[in-house]
């Protein structure tokens, strides 16, 4: 089964898998050999990979979607890093910003949860599955 | 002697520019390469996310979204300009900044309040000596814009729309259509009027297999829409970079045909001159020697 990840500015990934794992919108999402066409919402999460040989990778990702069609899955995104790149420090502030951003109307809420909740999401990758405060 | 002289020294002084003007012709062709190759993976992408768009089609959804809708209410707008940071390329920041002008009038006909976001250095001293605000300056964009910078100004800009801050976006940048053919426009990209007719003319590119949304394909639209709005955005730093590298190229390259053509003219006149010089030489020997015997 083939993977590729693409930004707007260069395809980040493209190789062999045998079974992948995606941040879909609402939950996580794994995908093996000889899967039926599914195009999906991808959330911010983790991405893992699992090669041929066994070993696994670990990526952030955020916003985009996934097209799994004829063994391709190929994966649209903003923003895809492995996780070794996450800078513990910088995504905790990131955090803790977003956290602090106005939430007195509907849009502005919205605006907000989404930030916190990628904030937060990327954060506990970061820091590897360790426990992030939940206010 | 000294006619022949100066038309030397001009003639080396020419040789002096038409070497600087050749390398910057080399280098902005190099340039340019690379900036095409991302505007060409920039462009398949934004094909795919079309053609997703008509699977979502196929599957009887009809695009709707807040960022599509066109706004009633007209009170402040933002107009992106991207000229270059650097001149040496024609009339290329002359010919935008025409068309981002032109567009900020009707605009401020429109719109109560006119935000000006200006990126590259000739645009800013431009549009600052001739007295026009300037809200906010960028100048890290050269030949290489990056998505993660881009995508930073998209995502804030989508969410002052969104809080109806801002009722509409407009960029006027340099449209790189092919190699020869760059043209100045100014394109308003919230609201995302232009999505829907794209999707209309790749009628051919639907895939024809059977997809299955998750969660939704509302929710896909719902995702889909503002993405939309951030590669094309990202698309018009694209193509800026290019059209500006293919007018520096071609600026270049005329300066240096006009070198070539000065210093043969200047290499002619020059041998001329040191000709009848020496001519002159001879007839004055000939004469001294004749009036001594």
């Amino acid at each position: 089964m083939k993977f590729v990840a693409v930004t707007p500015e260069k395809t980040v990934l493209d190789q062999e898998v045998e079974f992948v794992v995606l941040p879909l919108y609402d939950g996580e999402y794994g995908v093996a050999e000889d899967h039926s066409p599914v195009i999906g919402r991808i959330g911010a999460g983790e991405l893992r990979l699992t090669l041929e040989d066994k070993s696994i990778q670990h990526w952030y990702v955020e916003g985009g979607f996934v097209e799994v069609a004829n063994n391709v899955v190929s994966l649209l995104t903003n923003r895809a890093y492995k996780l070794e790149e996450l800078d513990v420090s910088a995504v905790r502030e990131e955090f803790d910003r977003a956290q602090t951003l106005p939430s007195n109307s509907p849009e502005l809420m919205e605006i907000k949860t989404e930030a916190v909740n990628r904030a937060r999401a990327k954060l506990r990758l970061a820091e590897k599955d360790g426990p992030v405060s939940r206010q | 002697m000294a006619k022949a002289r100066a038309l030397d020294k001009r003639r080396k002084s020419i040789k002096n520019i038409r070497k600087i003007t050749r390398t910057m012709e080399l280098v902005a062709t190099a340039q340019f390469r690379r900036a095409m190759e991302r505007s060409v993976a920039a462009d398949s992408y934004t094909k795919r996310i079309v053609r997703l768009v008509s699977d979502l089609a196929k599957a009887g959804l009809k695009a709707e979204h807040p960022l599509l809708d066109e706004r009633d209410s007209k009170r402040k707008a933002v107009l992106f300009i991207l000229t270059a940071n650097r001149g040496m390329c024609g009339g290329y920041n002359s010919n935008v900044l025409r068309a981002g002008i032109a567009r900020l009038k009707e605009l401020r006909r429109e719109y109560e309040e006119v935000e000006l976001f200006v990126s590259g250095k000739r645009g800013v001293s431009y549009l600052k000596y001739h007295g026009y605000e300037i809200v906010r300056v960028y100048t890290q964009f050269d030949d290489k814009p990056t998505y993660e910078e881009v995508l930073v100004m998209a995502e804030e800009l989508l969410n002052r729309y969104k809080t109806c801050e801002v009722d509409r976006v407009d960029v006027a940048y340099s449209k790189f259509l092919t190699l020869s053919r760059q043209v100045p426009t100014a394109e308003t990209l919230l609201p995302l009027s232009a999505m829907t007719t794209e999707v209309a003319e790749s009628d051919g590119a639907v895939s024809g297999l059977d997809y299955e949304f998750l969660p939704s394909p509302e929710s896909i639209l719902e995702e889909v829409v503002p993405y939309a709005f951030k590669v094309k955005f990202f698309k018009t730093f694209l193509d800026a970079a290019v059209s500006e590298q293919i007018a520096r190229m071609m600026a270049m390259k005329a300066a240096t045909d006009n070198a070539d053509q000065m210093i043969s003219t200047l290499t002619t006149t020059y041998n001329r001159a040191r000709q009848s010089q020496i001519t002159n030489e001879i007839i004055e020997v000939i004469s001294g020697a004749s009036a001594l015997q």
